[in-house]
C-alpha cells in the first residue's frame, strides 16, 4: 500500500509551466489521474485565463451591455470550473483545500482580464 | 502617423495596453535580474517545496493514523520550517519590490501625460463608487461609461502581470500561501 504509493509518487514528473505534452493533455480528461497541488491548480488557474478571454470578446463583440453580464460572466466561469474538477476529474477536494480553494485559483486575474478584454472588444468594435 | 487601428475611435485603449504588456516584461525582467536567477532564491524556494510537500503526506498520514504526540511535533518542525522560509522568501523578494514599483510608478506617470483627460475606452456597463472613481479619474463629461487611462491601466497591471508570472514560472509556491506575508498569522492547530 505505502510502496506502491510511493513509486506513484516518484514516477510524477516535474510540472512545467506553460509547456504540457501531448501526454498530460490526456490527463487532463482523465478522472483516474492523480493530481499534486501545483498542478490541479496551475489548470483551474488557466482554465479561468481562457474563460475570462473568450467571455470578453464575446460580450464585446455582440455585444452585451450591462453589469448583468458581469455577474453572469461569474457564474458560467465558476460553474465550468466546478464541473471540471467535481464532474469531471472527480477529485477529492478536500485533499486540495476544499471547494474555496479551487474555485478561488486564478479568479481574480480572471476577472480582471474578462473585464479588459469586454471594455476594449467593446470599445474598438461599436464605436 | 498612420498606422494598424488608428481608424479606431478608442485606438488609445490598445496604446495603454501595449505599453502595460511591454512594462510588465520588464518589471519581470528586473524581479528575474534581482531575485529569480540568485542561488539564494533557489535554495529558499527548494526548501519551501520540500517543506510543504513533507507537511501535506504527514498530515495525509496522521489523519489516517492515530495521532501520536511524536508526529505531532514532527509536523509542528516542518511548518515552523515552512513558515520561516516563507518569511525569507517575502523579504526578498521586497528587495526589488521597491524597483518594480517605481517602474510601475514612472509608466503611470507617463500615461498619465500622455491620455490625461482623455477618454481610452467606452464602459459596456455602468460603474459605481470606488470603481466609478476610477475609471472616471481625470474626465470631464458625465456620462459614467468614459473609461479613463487609470482604470485601464488597473485592469492590466493585475491581468497581465500575474499571467505573465504564471507563465514564466514566478509565480509564488502554493505552500507559502497560507503563511505568505512579512507577517504571517499563528494559525489554528488542525489536531
Amino acid at each position: 500500500m505505502k510502496e506502491g504509493k510511493s513509486v506513484k509518487l516518484n514516477h510524477q514528473q516535474p510540472h512545467q509551466n506553460g509547456h504540457l505534452t501531448p501526454s498530460k493533455f490526456a490527463k487532463l480528461f482523465d478522472p483516474e489521474a492523480s493530481w499534486d497541488k501545483d498542478q490541479l491548480g496551475d489548470v483551474l488557474h488557466w482554465i479561468r485565463q481562457v474563460l475570462g478571454l473568450a467571455c470578453g470578446f464575446l460580450w464585446g463583440s455582440i455585444p452585451l451591455v450591462g453589469g448583468i453580464w458581469f455577474i453572469i460572466f461569474l457564474a458560467l466561469s465558476t460553474g465550468i470550473i466546478y464541473s471540471y474538477y467535481a464532474v469531471m476529474l472527480k477529485v477529492d477536494e478536500e485533499e486540495f483545500g476544499g471547494h474555496g480553494a479551487l474555485l478561488q485559483e486564478g479568479l481574480f486575474a480572471s476577472i480582471t482580464l474578462f473585464l479588459l478584454s469586454w471594455i476594449l472588444v467593446y470599445s474598438l468594435a461599436h464605436f | 502617423m498612420a498606422y494598424p487601428f488608428s481608424d479606431f475611435k478608442y485606438s488609445d485603449g490598445l496604446t495603454v495596453v501595449g505599453i502595460s504588456f511591454c512594462t510588465a516584461i520588464v518589471c519581470e525582467a528586473i524581479s528575474w535580474v534581482l531575485i529569480y536567477r540568485t542561488n539564494s532564491y533557489k535554495n529558499l524556494r527548494s526548501s519551501i517545496d520540500k517543506a510543504s510537500k513533507k507537511l501535506e503526506t504527514m498530515k495525509t498520514d496522521s489523519n489516517k493514523i492515530n495521532i501520536k504526540k511524536s508526529k505531532t511535533k514532527k509536523i509542528d518542525r516542518v511548518e515552523t520550517s515552512l513558515k520561516e522560509s516563507s518569511r525569507d522568501l517575502s523579504l526578498f523578494k521586497f528587495k526589488s519590490g521597491g524597483v518594480v514599483a517605481l517602474v510601475l510608478f514612472v509608466v503611470f506617470g507617463l500615461l498619465n501625460s500622455l491620455f490625461e483627460g482623455k477618454v481610452v475606452a467606452k464602459l459596456p456597463f455602468k460603474p459605481f463608487g470606488l470603481i466609478m472613481k476610477m475609471s472616471h479619474r481625470g474626465l470631464q463629461g458625465n456620462d459614467p461609461t468614459d473609461c479613463s487611462m487609470a482604470f485601464l491601466y488597473f485592469l492590466c497591471s493585475i491581468s497581465i502581470r500575474t499571467n505573465l508570472q504564471k507563465f514564466l514560472g514566478f509565480a509564488p509556491p502554493r505552500g507559502a500561501g497560507a503563511g505568505a506575508g512579512l507577517f504571517p498569522m499563528p494559525d489554528p492547530k488542525t489536531s
